[in-house]
């Protein structure tokens, strides 16, 4: 029996070890390794027996030390006490200092998930930051076995994704607090949701698009159910799981149709076998990229597969609808342009039409829809399905045979600035929501700008910005979209753009209205008796967002620099 | 030729083993009992591991039946006896709409049969040199590694989420 293991294992039978690329793959890993230290730290400091365990050890190892110093002075025993008595007494105070730290930890547990998951981020973000200038200065390249794709578009997602998460956290820790609901797993299934994200801006392969698809979606579902003291958002959970889990299948689907037809999963394998097939009709490649489309236009709520976002929306805790809103639909456009863009560029002819007509059609239901509506946040999830409708303009004029890059870049631009506009726009509305998030319609906003003129200003301010005022970043985004789509001679859709955002802008300015009048007659008095409680966190994100979209609507160049130079997908 | 008369052998087991699952998948929806359901859920997903082993793909196969047969439906049964749920014949488990339900289902079935004939109908499967586990182990932990270990994230998030979920306080 002990021969078995005592045997050399056989070289020949032996599985080569893979090689890790740890740059490639850092910032997932780092935003895991994060949610891992969250979900250990507040089941373990949960448990009561492991505190008894650690108090005897650390009583022990307090008195041990002195004990063992005393004892080894004035015994006969000779033996080197110095460094074993000064080695049992750093132990002893290193025991002190760790069971301080834990008792500390143990009260703060949220804080402590806090700093860890902050920590994640920043570190995510800092070799997010070393990927660009390898990216700038050598180039994009493939690893893991060409499941990993480091190139510009990867490094943009994951950039706007990482600052989504930021807010998300930010919004999170407000909104835990003031529902006094259970903090660390929300953090730890953020980091997870985001690292899904990450996986999936940079994943290569179907399979890994798939698998990164699921994680930020089991994630979404459970916070979007998270709030256990209103039935709404149980409900949006189960919804949101039901057409999820349905859409996920679909684009399933597509994958495994995509592989029958082209032999492979890898998305630069796939472009390449696909120069043989140009010009053919091949069925199985057709339907294949037609439910993978269905199954990502479901994620980016572009209509016709729109009808879980304003349920959604509105039923979710205020701070996981901001980040579905900026960091869900920049992950999963991520997803669309390199499937699209990237690998199926040869097929445009065959793609194109089809999201030319859910451009329009999102832009249009998205704006139209929202006329009727009375809740602001429903009201800003069909406006999400609008603005996933000008992203899908810059999407379809982004392929390399018509007229450059142009698209992509617009597309990515514009994903970054409605990510920034829609955060802020909740950060407020998660505020005005008050206790159990009862105050979000329209009448809730009546007086809003008397009783508080500032957080009114700047709501505006992220309204008009979403309509598409100049001197706002939303200005710049539309105008970057609809210049993409003019320069590839494409008039008729920016002219479909711009019309249904005029009526969009009508949307927006209902909710400006209502905030700026409407306290006179008296007849609503919604915003009356004390302020709203307005914490650092949410201070922080509002502070951030709303300068950033003035910044970006003033200079806009950075970051449009930034997105120009983010246009390359996939290596080689 | 061994060949040609293992290939008539297979072709023939090929054929009883659809017509069974093909018989088990509609038994699942027209049974009245939602237990038996689960069991011909049993029948189907076995069938489908007797065609891996036929086309000599024994790995998946065999992760057929264990995470389908072994832990897939052995779910399915805990969650019907620990939800309450009715364990002997209903008359109520179909609704109105199964006429209705037939229409789409026909037509995906319709679909999915043309495209696959299309795409597939002149390729052979060869049978000679099959897939071996070791070339699935490879693929797993080579160049599939990622999507592999990202699993992982998702059964720790689902993980989560189900505790989050579950848990009354």
């Amino acid at each position: 029996m002990l021969a078995l293991f005592t045997q050399p294992i056989d070289a020949a039978r032996m599985i080569a070890v893979p090689k890790i690329d740890w740059l490639a793959i850092g910032p997932p890993v780092v935003l895991f390794t994060a949610a891992l230290a969250i979900v250990l730290l507040a089941s373990l400091l949960r448990g009561r027996s492991l505190q008894h365990d650690l108090d005897d050890w650390v009583v022990l190892c307090a008195f041990a030390g002195p004990i063992e110093f005393w004892l080894g002075r004035f015994s006969a025993i000779r033996y080197n006490h110095d460094v074993f008595s000064i080695i049992v007494m750093l132990a002893g105070i290193g025991s002190v200092a760790f069971a301080m730290g834990v008792s500390i930890v143990r009260k703060h547990t949220f804080a402590a998930s806090l700093v860890i998951a902050l920590a994640g981020v920043i570190s995510a973000v800092a070799i997010t930051v070393a990927q660009w200038n390898v990216v700038r200065t050598s180039g994009s390249f493939t690893s893991m076995a060409g499941a990993v794709a480091v190139d510009g578009m990867a490094v943009f997602v994951m950039g706007v994704v990482l600052v989504a998460t930021v807010f998300g956290l930010l919004l999170g820790t407000s909104w835990i607090r003031r529902e006094q609901l259970e903090g660390p797993e929300f953090l730890a299934l953020l980091l997870l949701c985001a690292t899904g994200m990450l996986v999936m801006a940079s994943a290569n392969d179907l399979i890994v698009v798939f698998v990164a698809l699921e994680v930020f979606s089991i994630a979404l579902y459970v916070m979007t159910a998270f709030d256990r003291h209103r039935i709404e958002s149980q409900e949006a959970g189960l919804k949101y799981f039901l057409l999820g889990a349905f859409s996920s299948a679909i684009f399933l689907y597509g994958v495994a149709l995509t592989y029958g037809a082209t032999g492979s999963t890898n998305l630069v394998t796939i472009r390449e076998s696909l120069t043989g097939l140009v010009g053919g009709d091949n069925g199985l490649l057709m339907v294949g990229f037609a439910l993978m489309l269905v199954g990502l236009g479901f994620k980016v709520a572009a209509a016709p597969f729109h009808m879980w976002t304003p349920d959604v929306y509105q039923g979710a805790p205020t701070p996981v609808t901001a980040f579905m809103a900026g960091a869900t639909k920049v992950a999963a456009f991520g997803a669309l342009l390199r499937i699209f863009v990237g690998s199926f560029d040869l097929l445009q002819t065959d793609w194109r039409p089809a999201v030319y007509g859910l451009a329009i059609v999102s832009m249009i239901v998205g704006s139209v829809a929202a006329i009727v509506q009375t809740d602001v946040k429903r009201m800003l999830a069909y406006s999400s399905i609008a603005h996933a409708g000008y992203v899908l303009i810059g999407v379809q004029v982004a392929t390399e045979s018509n007229g450059g890059l142009g698209g992509t870049s617009a597309a990515l631009f514009y994903l970054g600035i409605y990510m920034l506009m829609a955060v802020g726009a909740f950060a407020v509305i998660q505020v005005v929501g008050r206790a159990r998030e009862t105050d979000s319609s329209l009448d809730d906003y009546k007086g809003l700008a008397r009783k508080e003129p500032v957080l009114a200003g700047l709501l505006t301010l992220f309204l008009l910005a979403q309509a598409g005022v100049p001197l706002t970043a939303g200005f710049v985004a539309k105008l970057t979209v609809f210049k993409a789509a003019v320069d590839a001679g494409q008039f008729q859709i920016a002219l479909i753009g711009m019309l249904s955002a005029t009526v969009a802008a009508f949307v927006y300015l209902r909710i400006v209205l209502s905030m700026y009048s409407g306290d006179e007659h008296g007849s609503a008095t919604p915003v009356e008796g004390n302020r709203l409680t307005v914490d650092l966190p949410v201070r922080i994100t509002i502070s951030l967002t709303a300068a950033l979209v003035l910044l970006f609507g003033v200079v806009p160049g950075w970051l449009l620099d930034v997105a120009e130079h983010a246009t390359s997908i996939l290596a080689g | 030729m061994l060949g040609a008369q293992l290939l008539v052998a297979e072709n023939a087991f090929f054929y009883v083993i659809a017509a069974v699952m093909a018989y088990g998948a509609i038994r699942v929806v027209t049974t009245n009992n939602i237990v038996h359901a689960a069991l011909y859920l049993v029948v189907v997903l076995a069938g489908g591991a007797a065609q891996y082993l036929l086309l000599g793909q024994e790995f998946v196969a065999w992760v057929q039946v264990i995470v389908y047969i072994g832990a897939v439906i052995v779910l399915f049964l805990f969650g019907i006896m620990l939800t309450r749920a009715p364990m002997k014949a209903e008359e109520k488990l179909t609704n109105d709409l199964r006429g209705a339900a037939l229409i789409p289902t026909g037509l995906l079935a319709a679909i999915l049969a043309t495209l696959c004939l299309d795409a597939f109908s002149d390729k052979t499967v060869d049978l000679v040199s099959p897939i071996r586990t070791k070339a699935v182990t490879s693929a797993i932990f080579r160049g599939y590694l990622v999507p592999f270990e990202v699993v992982g994230v998702l059964l720790l998030g689902a993980l989560i989420g189900a505790v989050v979920l579950a848990r009354r306080d």
